[in-house]
């Protein structure tokens, strides 16, 4: 599985990047925000998205929703990890299609159990 | 001045001139008081003038709601920002040093009886051992395989925990790339202001909130109605979402 790591941040990148490690998810990819993974996603065989929200250039929120509207990655998952808590903003990347939302700080179970509740939602569908 | 009011000052002059030629002292007081009357209304006007200008500036630096949000809201918002950048990184710091605090020992415990047993494998080896010392190796094999594992696994757990805590970087750099917006916004008004007395600026609007504007950390979190304080709350939207 080819997972992409959007954030802005480098740190941020590569802990998530020991995480998914740690889960046994070697195969990642990163891009530091919205504009520059578009590219990486429309090339095709990227299987899993993980983004921050607040991002220069393109929000994460906004990378989602040309996610969505892409006919080829409309079923992508994407786990959104991000330091935005307020409901309007919930609510919202619900909306836009989210699979799932992690607030930061999170814990290495937290990214676990929201990996791994997506994967159960997507093979039962 | 204006060209009527020179026009009549000109003309007053010359009947001035010719009333004095003429020794026609009624109409040399006309004359002049009507002289100094018009050079009064000229003083009048640029007074009014200036008062305007004065008037509108100071209106203008009283609704210019941008510089009072900054003062009343931005600037304390601001100092609980940078308090929350050094709580953060103190926080990360004690939680980094917290964890090796805890890990060194598991490794000098490893390291320490690895040393011990190798000592006694090598006697083995060189058969120097008693039938009774080598019962007692087994036993302490026994007893350090499996302790290699579960410190192994400790050591791991422990080195996550100090990855995860470099979240700080992310979380404080988000806070202070705002501290440094909020710096140019208040130096651009600066030089607004020191502008303003020789040309008033037109008021500006307060910007309008967009709900959806990424924020970064929510500071004093607890303290806003439409902010969740954690995983949690994040969850119970999400599944009272339908998710």
């Amino acid at each position: 599985m080819k997972i992409l790591i959007v954030d802005d941040f480098s740190t941020m990148r590569r802990i998530i990047k020991n995480l998914l490690r740690d889960l046994g998810f070697n195969n990642t990819l990163e891009a530091d925000d919205g504009l520059t993974a578009l590219p990486i996603l429309q090339a095709g065989g990227i299987d899993f998205l993980i983004t921050d929200w607040n991002m220069p250039g393109m929000q994460g929120i906004d990378l989602l929703k040309k996610v969505r509207a892409d006919e080829k990655l409309v079923s992508l998952p994407v786990l959104m990890v991000t330091a935005e808590t307020k409901r309007e903003q919930i609510i919202e990347a619900a909306q836009a299609g989210v699979n799932g939302y992690i607030v930061k700080p999170f814990t290495a179970a937290t990214l676990k159990d929201k990996i791994e509740k997506i994967f159960e939602r997507i093979n039962t569908q | 001045m204006q060209a009527d009011s020179k026009a009549a000052q000109i003309e007053a002059a010359r009947a001035l001139l010719a009333a004095l030629e003429q020794d026609d002292d009624a109409t040399v007081k006309q004359q002049l008081a009507m002289l100094s009357e018009s050079r009064e209304t000229a003083l009048f006007q640029e007074v009014g003038k200036l008062t305007r200008e004065l008037h509108e500036a100071l209106n203008n630096f009283k609704v210019d709601s941008r510089l009072v949000d900054l003062t009343h809201k931005d600037m304390p918002d601001t100092r609980d920002r940078l308090n929350y950048v050094i709580e953060t990184t103190e926080a990360a710091a004690h939680k980094t040093l917290g964890f090796i605090d805890e890990t060194l020992p598991l490794a000098n415990e490893l390291q320490e009886t690895a040393a011990k047993l190798d000592a006694s494998w090598q006697r083995f080896r060189n058969r120097e051992m008693s039938a009774e010392e080598f019962r007692e190796l087994s036993r302490e094999i026994e007893v350090y395989l499996p302790s290699v594992s579960t410190h192994a696994r400790q050591i791991h757990h422990n080195l996550s925990e100090v990855t995860l805590a470099q979240g700080f970087q992310d979380l404080t750099g988000q806070v202070l790339r705002q501290v440094i917006g909020l710096v140019e916004e208040v130096e651009d008004n600066l030089v607004r202001l020191v502008k303003l007395a020789g040309q008033p600026n037109p008021t500006s609007k307060p910007a309008e909130v967009d709900p959806l504007k990424a924020e970064g950390p929510q500071i004093n979190a607890n303290k806003k109605a439409n902010v969740v304080n954690n995983q949690d709350d994040v969850d119970d939207l999400l599944s009272s979402l339908g998710f």
